[in-house]
């Protein structure tokens, strides 16, 4: 379990690869950046992990709105900091690798967006998905009767059994009729 | 690992337990993820599942679960332990599908390996957009595809020929097809070579124009002689017909590129159709799917994000407009539908008068053939000059016409698309008209001998490959042209120079539906030329390798990221059916050209013939009896009637299951609001016995 100092053992790299979407080069690739952002001193330890203002600190998640609640979905840690494990940092790559299925991707993406973790999109997390997506800045954001308008929209269109939220069924339903949805929630190193 | 260990290592779910709700909610995630938990160790104890599943389907949904890392590789290492129980079961079928998915993912390598600039298209896309990637997409399957049939035609039809050449076998001209008495002397005069010294500048205006040291070469089908090799000659088991191979490769050229289309069309078709009847503007779609996690940068993230605001206002405000104009008087409405007429009108007239512009350029450049220099270049080149011109000043105007014609804005960009098809198109079959109504001739057999126009063109198969080549030549001249003259200098200027001026004209914008349209019209050229130029692909594989240089300098120097997005999966099944469309005007041309007109008594491999299609007929007629009665048997109505009434047969039946698909949806979605609405009445409920039981509760505690 974990990983060695500088190389990756070869039972681990098939395991990774029966376990993940990713192929063997993805694999060793992403080994390689993920020590790169480790300290001389936490290289020796056994199964590493690294704060999330380090992970943030990769040029394909600094620019990215999500990238806090990625963090905080992949991460396996107790206290909730976002922190991840090189087989966190796996776990994400492979959801957004480019072979992961559909299902994954929309699962792990409702859990993006599910901004307060209680398992289905309100109007708040509707909000807060629509600031990010339009940006925070004064010319960008939407108007409080534009997003009232967007949020009855949306929530006229994706939610079926009108409870109000969007539920994991619900998201999956819109998703799968999205045909770029699979080729835009890529991630590649 | 007990389940309060699994739970505990990725609780994702709220941690709190303040309130009856939210516990409620809590205990229908847990028990989701329960079911999903125990869904797999389930499956992996029953020995009676696992004989029907195959031994790679358990790893494979592992992939699928949404486990962190630690508890796949628990769940896995459980199943690796009972794997012994599994493989004597279904081994062979294991192993096959375990040896099938290596044998595909490292084949996936590979390919990656060898993809052609896999990691600049990912810079694009990243930086620019799907739309912009899309275009750099289908450039390279059109680089890819003309390579390959440039392979084609080069090993049938160019190495043979050399071969035979510098072997030096003669050319002859087979007795039966032609009454050797009845040729005119002059049908057979045909002196390509200019007589006497060559002034300088006389290469470089023959390279452009491909006459002179270019016309008789193996660019061109005058070249090229109708050597048959038979087995007595050689002596030995060989024999080729270089006239039947030059017509059977330009078939298969075309069949080819037919087959790359429709397969490329079918992948794109299909992400399209399962997609089918979704509004692409949705709200739900744009705010669900539309961010691009491949952006880069600081500066894409924000144009993403300046982009998906825009369309939100926009899609908003057209909401809004709808409702307002669904409340317009009907006077305010009969000026918008007149008007729209009107400006219909008008853009028909644009189009027409540039068609008769070409005809005419065409017929002049004709007729004034022989002038020297540069003038003579000018006017060689002048339909292609008037055709680029009408190319860029049409949709232009045309937008202008769109203004005022306020339809809403998925409908203009169809409408401006469609009139740039049909202008770039027809415009050249406008040209490709009047070239044919020069060669042929309208009389009779006594002015006309030859059976073409033999005093203006000895070769006439030639003269078409030399405009096609012209073509193709000028469209990259004036690709480059635009490039360094007004793309570069236009960035300098905004950059370094700011006044209101400038600030409204602004950057260049990487406009993607007209550039495609461009590439279309190349290939298109390249197709209708191939008969009569065999090296036109390979020089159309270099001339789009310099434009994909190009086109990627001036995106990234020269362009901003458009604010209004082209869709990237509908457009790449656009692209491919406006080609499609080329590739049947191409079709048209070679059909026309093989079986009607009369071939050059003077040159090229068909000299002797009537019609260039009859050297199929007269080969069939030396093949063995067996075959020749075969292949009449397949050509008959006794094969081919059946054959047509099978495939009915077959595609009822896929219309069939695709319509049954689509009610099964339908009645799903129907389902998953039915449950719903169970679930809403449970709540509602569990809720009424909640308040009921502290009431109890109170009562008991009294």
């Amino acid at each position: 379990m974990g990983t060695t100092a500088s190389q990756l053992a070869k039972d681990s790299l098939s395991e990774y690869q029966e376990l993940t979407f990713l192929t063997k080069q993805e694999i060793l690739l992403a080994h390689r950046r993920f020590t790169e952002l480790l300290d001389r001193d936490e290289r020796n330890h056994p199964n590493p992990r690294v704060p999330m203002e380090v992970i943030l600190t990769l040029p394909e998640l600094k620019s990215n709105p999500f990238k806090t609640r990625i963090c905080q979905v992949f991460s396996t840690s107790e206290d909730k900091d976002g922190s991840l494990t090189f087989e966190d940092f796996l776990d994400l790559l492979s959801a957004f690798s480019d072979s992961a299925t559909l299902e994954i991707k929309s699962h792990y993406a409702f859990r993006i967006f599910d901004f307060d973790d209680d398992g289905t999109l309100d109007c708040g997390d509707l909000e807060k998905l629509v600031n990010c997506l339009t940006g925070e800045t004064e010319d960008t954001r939407l108007s409080s009767e534009e997003m009232r308008q967007l949020i009855n929209n949306i929530l006229d269109e994706s939610d079926i059994d009108k409870d109000g939220t969007v539920n994991l069924s619900e998201f999956q339903h819109v998703i799968s009729r999205s045909p770029d949805f699979v080729s835009s929630f890529k991630i590649v190193l | 690992m007990t389940i309060e260990q699994q739970r505990q290592g990725f609780a994702f779910t709220g941690s709190g337990f303040p309130t009856d709700q939210e516990s409620l909610r809590f205990r229908r995630a847990s028990s989701r993820m329960s079911a999903q938990i125990y869904h797999e160790p389930n499956s992996g104890t029953s020995p009676a599942q696992e004989e029907e599943q195959s031994g790679s389907e358990p790893t494979r949904e592992l992939r699928n679960m949404v486990f962190p890392m630690a508890l796949k590789k628990a769940v896995w290492q459980v199943q690796q332990m009972q794997a012994p129980a599994q493989f004597s079961g279904g081994s062979w079928k294991q192993k096959k599908t375990i040896f099938v998915r290596k044998f595909k993912s490292n084949v996936r390598e590979f390919l990656y390996f060898f993809s052609l600039w896999g990691k600049t298209l990912q810079k694009i896309g990243g930086n620019f957009g799907g739309g912009v990637q899309s275009y750099f997409i289908f450039l390279r399957f059109l680089v890819v595809l003309n390579f390959v049939s440039f392979l084609l035609i080069a090993g049938f039809v160019l190495i043979p020929s050399i071969v035979f050449r510098s072997v030096d076998i003669k050319p002859e001209i087979s007795e039966a097809n032609v009454l050797s008495a009845q040729i005119h002397a002059d049908c057979l005069k045909y002196d390509p070579n200019p007589q006497g010294l060559v002034v300088f500048y006389e290469f470089l205006l023959d390279l452009l124009s491909g006459t002179g040291f270019m016309e008789y070469s193996y660019m061109f089908y005058g070249y090229y002689n109708n050597t048959v090799v038979v087995t007595s000659l050689v002596g030995s088991d060989f024999s080729y017909n270089i006239p039947l191979a030059y017509l059977l490769t330009a078939v298969f050229y075309f069949a080819f590129c037919l087959i790359c289309i429709i397969a490329r069309m079918g992948k794109a078709a299909r992400v399209a159709v399962t997609t089918g009847g979704s509004d692409v503007r949705s709200y739900s779609m744009i705010v669900f799917t539309g961010w691009d996690y491949g952006c880069l940068g600081s500066k894409a993230t924000k144009l993403k994000q300046r982009n998906i605001y825009y369309r939100l206002q926009v899609d908003l405000e057209e909401e809004r407009l709808k409702k307002h104009a669904a409340s317009l008087t009907l006077c305010n409405k009969v000026t918008l539908y007149s008007l729209r007429v009107l400006m219909f009108f008008v853009a028909i007239g644009l189009i027409v008068a540039t068609f008769v512009a070409i005809a005419y350029a065409t017929t002049f450049s004709q007729e004034n053939n022989n002038v020297q220099g540069f003038l003579g270049l000018f006017y060689t080149y002048l339909p292609s000059i008037v055709i680029t011109t009408g190319n860029f000043l049409v949709p232009l105007l045309c937008d202008q016409i769109a203004l005022l014609e306020k339809y809403p804005p998925s409908a203009t960009v169809v409408v401006a698309l469609l009139r740039a098809v049909v202008l770039r198109l027809v415009s050249l079959g406008i040209l490709l008209y009047t070239l044919w109504n020069q060669i042929v001739c309208h009389g009779s057999t006594d002015t006309c001998p030859c059976h073409y126009n033999h005093s203006n063109y000895q070769c006439w198969e030639t003269s078409v490959g030399q405009e096609m080549y012209k073509l193709t030549l000028f469209d990259l001249l004036v690709s480059i042209a635009l490039l360094v003259l007004v793309e570069f200098p236009r960035r300098m200027v905004v950059d370094h120079w700011s006044c209101k001026l400038t600030q409204w004209v602004g950057r260049q914008e990487f406009v993607v539906p007209s550039n495609v349209l461009g590439l279309v019209y190349g290939q298109t050229v390249v197709w209708t030329g191939a008969l009569f130029c065999p090296l036109l692909p390979l020089i159309n594989t270099v001339k789009f390798v310099i434009l994909f240089y190009c086109k990627k300098i001036t995106l990234f120097y020269n362009c901003r990221p458009a604010l209004r997005t082209f869709r990237s999966t509908t457009s790449a099944f656009f692209f491919l059916a406006v080609l499609l469309f080329g590739w049947i005007l191409a079709l048209v041309v070679m059909i026309y050209s093989v079986a009607e007109i009369h071939p050059s008594f003077a040159c090229g491999p068909f000299r002797s013939f009537l019609r260039m299609w009859k050297i199929v007929p007269d080969s069939l007629a030396i093949l063995p009896k067996g075959t020749r009665d075969f292949l009449f048997f397949i050509g008959s109505q006794a094969f081919s009637v059946p054959l047509f009434a099978v495939s009915c047969v077959f595609m009822c039946y896929f219309i069939a299951l695709a319509s049954i698909y689509g009610k099964s949806v339908a009645m799903l979605r129907a389902q998953l609001k039915l449950a719903g609405q169970d679930k809403q009445f449970l709540v509602k409920q569990i809720e009424k016995m909640k308040l009921l039981s502290p009431q109890d509760n109170e009562g008991k505690q009294d």
